[in-house]
C-alpha cells in the first residue's frame, strides 16, 4: 500500500461519522417520535458516506426512511471505501488489473451462490423449528464424505449423481432420526428453556459426528475426482476463441474470466436444486404446509397441518441441503472431518445478515458474503495472510450487521410460536 | 443428616486433593499430577461456563477463545517485554524512572535470532555487564485476566442485548477468528510453532519447607487448585447474592425480569465479563504451567469438551460442573489406550470423544441437569419437598378453621 495514511484516515473518518450518525439520528428520530427501527442503519451509512453534509439535512428534516434512503447511502459508503482503497494503493492488482477484477467478481458470485444455498438449509431449519442448528457444518462434511466414499472408495467409476443422491439420503435420514430422537421434546413442553436445549443438543450432535467421521474415515484429507468434464467449446471460432474457450477442467469467458469446473458445476446444480426447492415450497401441499408452519405454528395446526411432522421434514431437509452443498464441493476442496467448521460459521453469518428465517435473505446474504470474501482475498496485499483471514471477512460483516441492523437485511418479525423468543 | 452429605463429601474431596501430592506414592507420579492439574484447569472453565450458561442462560461457545486471550496476552507480554537498566539503542524502549522498558522486535520463527533480535544484539555488545530482567509471571497473568475481561466486555456489549442464539453464533465465530489471527500473524505469535512461556516459578519455590524445582508438579498443582477454589468461592458468593437472583430471573424470563426492574443487559454483560475473566485467568496460568501456547488450544474440540464436562456434571450447578470436569478428564485419560477387536485396531483416542458426544446428547435429553447435580440435589434438597408437603398438610386445617 503506497499511501496507508490516506486509507486509514478515510476509514477513521467514516467510522467516526458513522458512529456519530447512528447515535444522533436515532436520538433525533426518537425525539420527534418517529419510527426508529432503521434510523441506526441509515444514520451510520449516511454518516460514513457523506459525513456531516448528508447527516445535517437528515437531522433537520427527519425524512421517512424508505428503501431508497436505506440502499443509496449504503452503496455510496461502499463506493467511498473502494475509492479510498483504489487511491491509496494505485498499484494493487485488484485496482489496475481489470480482468483480475472481473475474474474475482465472477468467482465470488459463483461461490456466493453455493454459500447462499448452504445457508438456505440453516434458515429453513430456523424458520420452522426456531432452532439454530450448530450441526450444519457437520451435515456439509458428511455429504462430502459420503460422496467421496461412494464414488471413489466403494464403487469407483459409479456416476457421481448416485454419490450425490446417496449423500442426500444419508443426511436426510440422519436429520429425521435426530429430530425425532432429540428435538421433539422441545415442543411437548417437557423441557424448560427449549431454545437453550436446542443449541446444546445440536452442538453435541456436531461434536459426535465430527469425531465419529474422524474415527471411521481417519484424519487425512481426501478429495474426489472432478464429477463432469466440460465439453470442448471454442466460440466464435476455433482460431480466435475470444468469447468462450473451455478445456476439460476450466472455462474461460472473454479471454479474461476463468472459472474452474468443480465450482461451476456446483453452482449450476445449486441453482437447479434451488429452483426445485422453490417449486416444492410454493407449489406442493407439503411445501405450503412448511411455510404455513413457519409463519404461524398454532394457526397451521388449526388448519390441519401436523407441525411435528413439518419439524422433522424441515430439519431433515435443511441437513440434506447442507449435505448437498458438501457433496458438490468435495470435488473442489480437500475434505477433512473438521472441514465443516468454517462453512458452518459462514452460514451463520449469512443467515444473520439475510435475516434469521428469511429464505431470500439467505440467498442474497450468501452472494454478498461471497463477494466480500472475494474482495478480501483479492485485494489485501499479502496474499498468504489474505487467505488465512477468510473467516474474518464474514465476521466483519456479522459484526456490522449486529451493530446496525440486528434483524438482518430481509428479517421479519415472527408471528408467534417459539420464534418470537429470539 | 442427609442434607449434610454433600458438605461432608465436599470436605472429603478437598482433603483428598490437598493431601494427594504428599500421600500418593504409586507409579507415574508426574503423569497423574499432570492429569489433576489439567483437570483443575478444565474445572475452572467448566464451572465458569456453567455459571454463564446454566445460571444466566447465555450460551457462549467462545469460552476457549477467552481462555486463549489470557494465555496469549501473558505469553506475548513475557516474550516481548524486558526491563533493562541501560538503553539498548536498538529496540523500541521507554524510560520509566531510570529503568528502560524494552520491547523486543517481533521476528517470528527464524534461525538467525541473534542478528535479528535487538535485545540479543545489545546483550552481545554489553558482554554480560548489564543484567536484563524478564517481566514477572504474575504480572502477565493479571494482564491476561484483564485483557480477557476487556474482550468479554466488548463482545458482551455487542451481542448480549440480542437473544440467546446470537451470542452462541457470534462467540463461535469470535474464537475461530482468534485462531485464524494467531495462526496468520506468524511474525508476532510464531503461528502453529507456538510461543514459549516461562514456567510459573522460574527459579523454583519453597513450599512447606521443601524446595521444589522449576519442573516440579507440586507448586502448579496447588496454584491451580487454589484458583479453582477461589473461582468456586466467587461463583458461590455471586450465586447467593442478589446478583445471582437477578441473573437467574433473567434466565427464566427475560421480559418479566426487565418488567420488574432488572437491567437485563447490564447483568448479562456483568456475568459474561466475570466468567470470561475466569477463563482468561485459567488460560494464563495454564500457559505458564505447560510452557507453550499454540493456537491448537482454541480448537473447537476443546470448547466441546468444556461443554460436555459442564453438561454431564450439571450445567445448573457449578460445583457439579467442576467435579464433572475432573472426573471426565480422568476418564478421558484412561480411555486413551487403543485395543484390538478381531484384528481391527480401535483407536480409542478418537472413539472416546465419540462416546462422550453421545453421552452429552443422551444426558441432555434424559437428565437435563447432568449426572452429578441431581445427586447433590437429592441429598441437599431432598428434605425441601418433604417439608413442603408437611407444611401444606399442617396449613390446611388452619385455613379451613379460618373459613
Amino acid at each position: 500500500m503506497e499511501y496507508p495514511q490516506l486509507f486509514w484516515g478515510i476509514i477513521i473518518w467514516m467510522i467516526v461519522w458513522g458512529i456519530a450518525g447512528s447515535i444522533l439520528l436515532r436520538k433525533r428520530y426518537l425525539y420527534r417520535d418517529l419510527d426508529t427501527s432503521n434510523a441506526n442503519f441509515v444514520g451510520a451509512m449516511m454518516g460514513a458516506a457523506t459525513g456531516p453534509v448528508g447527516l445535517l439535512p437528515m437531522w433537520m428534516r427527519t425524512p421517512e426512511l424508505n428503501n431508497r434512503l436505506i440502499v443509496l447511502p449504503t452503496i455510496a459508503a461502499v463506493t467511498l471505501l473502494a475509492a479510498a482503497f483504489a487511491f491509496s494503493d494505485p498499484q494493487n492488482n485488484c485496482v489496475v488489473n481489470g480482468s483480475f477484477i472481473a475474474s474475482q467478481f465472477t468467482n465470488g458470485l459463483i461461490i456466493g451462490i453455493i454459500y447462499g444455498f448452504m445457508a438456505l438449509g440453516l434458515t429453513l431449519i430456523f424458520s420452522i423449528l426456531g432452532v439454530v442448528s450448530f450441526a450444519h457444518g457437520e451435515f456439509y462434511m458428511i455429504g462430502g464424505m459420503v460422496t467421496y466414499f461412494v464414488t471413489t472408495v466403494w464403487f469407483p467409476g459409479i456416476s457421481p449423481i448416485l454419490g450425490i443422491l446417496a449423500a442426500c439420503l444419508v443426511a436426510f435420514v440422519l436429520g429425521a432420526v435426530f429430530e425425532r430422537m432429540f428435538l421433539t421434546p422441545m415442543y411437548t413442553g417437557k423441557m424448560d428453556r427449549p431454545i437453550e436445549y436446542g443449541i446444546l443438543v445440536t452442538f453435541g450432535l456436531a461434536f459426535t459426528l465430527q469425531y465419529f467421521v474422524q474415527a471411521v474415515a481417519g484424519a487425512n484429507p481426501v478429495k474426489a475426482k472432478r464429477f463432469f468434464d466440460f465439453p470442448i467449446v471454442r466460440l466464435p471460432s476455433a482460431a480466435d476463441p475470444w468469447l468462450v474457450k473451455s478445456s476439460r477442467g476450466n472455462l474461460e469467458l472473454f479471454d479474461t474470466i476463468s472459472i474452474s469446473n468443480p465450482r461451476f458445476v456446483a453452482a449450476v446444480m445449486c441453482i437447479l436444486v434451488l429452483l426445485a426447492l422453490l417449486y416444492f415450497l410454493h407449489r406442493t401441499w407439503t411445501g405450503k404446509a412448511l411455510r404455513a408452519v413457519s409463519l404461524d405454528r398454532e394457526a397451521a395446526a388449526i388448519a390441519g397441518i401436523n407441525p411435528d411432522r413439518m419439524n422433522m421434514l424441515a430439519f431433515a431437509l435443511g441437513g440434506m441441503i447442507a449435505a448437498l452443498a458438501g457433496s458438490l464441493l468435495v470435488q473442489a476442496f480437500s475434505w477433512l472431518p473438521q472441514v465443516g467448521n468454517i462453512p458452518a460459521m459462514r452460514s451463520f453469518v449469512i443467515v444473520v445478515l439475510g435475516g434469521l428465517g428469511s429464505l431470500p435473505g439467505a440467498f442474497l446474504g450468501g452472494i454478498i458474503v461471497g463477494l466480500v470474501e472475494a474482495a478480501g482475498t483479492g485485494c489485501i496485499p499479502d496474499a498468504q495472510k489474505a487467505a488465512s483471514y477468510i473467516p474474518a471477512y464474514g465476521m466483519i460483516v456479522l459484526t456490522l450487521t449486529l451493530l446496525l441492523r440486528p434483524t438482518g437485511l430481509l428479517g421479519r418479525r415472527f408471528a408467534g410460536g417459539s420464534h418470537g423468543k429470539f | 443428616m442427609r442434607q449434610q452429605v454433600p458438605n461432608l463429601l465436599g470436605i472429603l474431596f478437598l482433603g483428598f486433593f490437598l493431601a494427594f501430592p504428599f500421600v500418593y506414592t504409586g507409579g507415574d507420579y508426574d503423569y497423574i499430577m499432570h492429569i489433576f492439574i489439567v483437570g483443575f484447569f478444565y474445572a475452572i472453565l467448566a464451572s465458569s461456563w456453567s455459571m454463564l450458561a446454566g445460571y444466566a442462560g447465555q450460551f457462549s461457545f467462545g469460552h476457549m477463545g477467552f481462555m486463549g486471550i489470557g494465555a496469549y496476552t501473558t505469553a506475548l507480554f513475557c516474550h516481548y517485554i524486558y526491563l533493562s537498566p541501560e538503553p539498548t539503542n536498538l529496540c523500541a524502549e521507554f524510560s520509566i524512572g531510570g529503568v528502560y522498558l524494552v520491547i523486543v522486535d517481533p521476528i517470528g520463527v527464524t534461525s538467525t535470532t541473534l542478528t535479528q533480535n535487538c535485545l540479543r544484539q545489545a546483550l552481545e555488545t554489553w558482554n554480560g555487564s548489564v543484567q536484563v530482567t524478564a517481566m514477572p509471571v504474575w504480572l502477565g497473568i493479571i494482564l491476561g485476566t484483564i485483557m480477557g475481561g476487556v474482550f468479554g466486555l466488548l463482545v458482551g456489549l455487542l451481542v448480549l442485548r440480542l437473544r440467546a442464539a446470537y451470542l452462541a453464533l457470534f462467540t463461535l465465530g469470535f474464537s475461530e477468528i482468534l485462531k485464524a489471527t494467531i495462526s496468520a500473524e506468524i511474525e508476532i505469535t510464531r503461528g502453529q510453532a507456538g510461543l514459549e512461556t516461562p514456567a510459573l516459578f522460574q527459579n523454583g519455590v519453597t513450599l512447606f519447607g521443601h524446595f521444589y524445582s522449576r519442573t516440579d508438579k507440586v507448586p502448579p498443582y496447588f496454584v491451580m487448585l487454589l484458583l479453582l477454589l477461589v473461582c468456586l468461592a466467587i461463583l458461590a458468593w455471586l450465586a447467593r447474592s442478589k446478583f445471582g437472583l437477578f441473573v437467574r430471573a433473567l434466565r427464566e424470563d427475560q421480559d418479566a425480569a426487565a418488567a420488574l426492574g432488572v437491567n437485563t443487559t447490564r447483568y448479562k454483560v456483568m456475568v459474561f465479563v466475570i466468567t470470561t475473566m475466569m477463563a482468561a485467568l485459567a488460560g494464563a496460568v495454564q500457559a505458564h504451567y505447560v510452557g507453550i501456547v499454540t493456537p491448537n488450544s482454541l480448537f473447537l474440540l476443546q470448547m466441546s469438551l468444556v461443554v460436555a464436562m459442564a453438561v454431564i456434571g450439571g450445567v445448573e450447578n457449578f460445583v457439579a460442573a467442576a467435579i464433572g470436569a475432573i472426573i471426565i478428564q480422568f476418564v478421558l485419560e484412561f480411555l486413551r489406550s487403543s485395543f484390538d477387536i478381531g484384528g481391527v485396531t480401535v483407536d480409542m483416542s478418537i472413539w472416546r470423544l465419540v462416546f462422550f458426544g453421545v453421552l452429552l446428547m443422551v444426558t441432555l435429553r434424559f437428565s437435563r441437569n447432568g449426572l452429578i447435580a441431581p445427586l447433590i440435589d437429592y441429598f441437599a434438597r431432598g428434605h425441601v419437598a418433604r417439608e413442603t408437603v408437611e407444611k401444606r398438610g399442617s396449613a390446611k386445617p388452619e385455613t379451613e378453621a379460618g373459613q
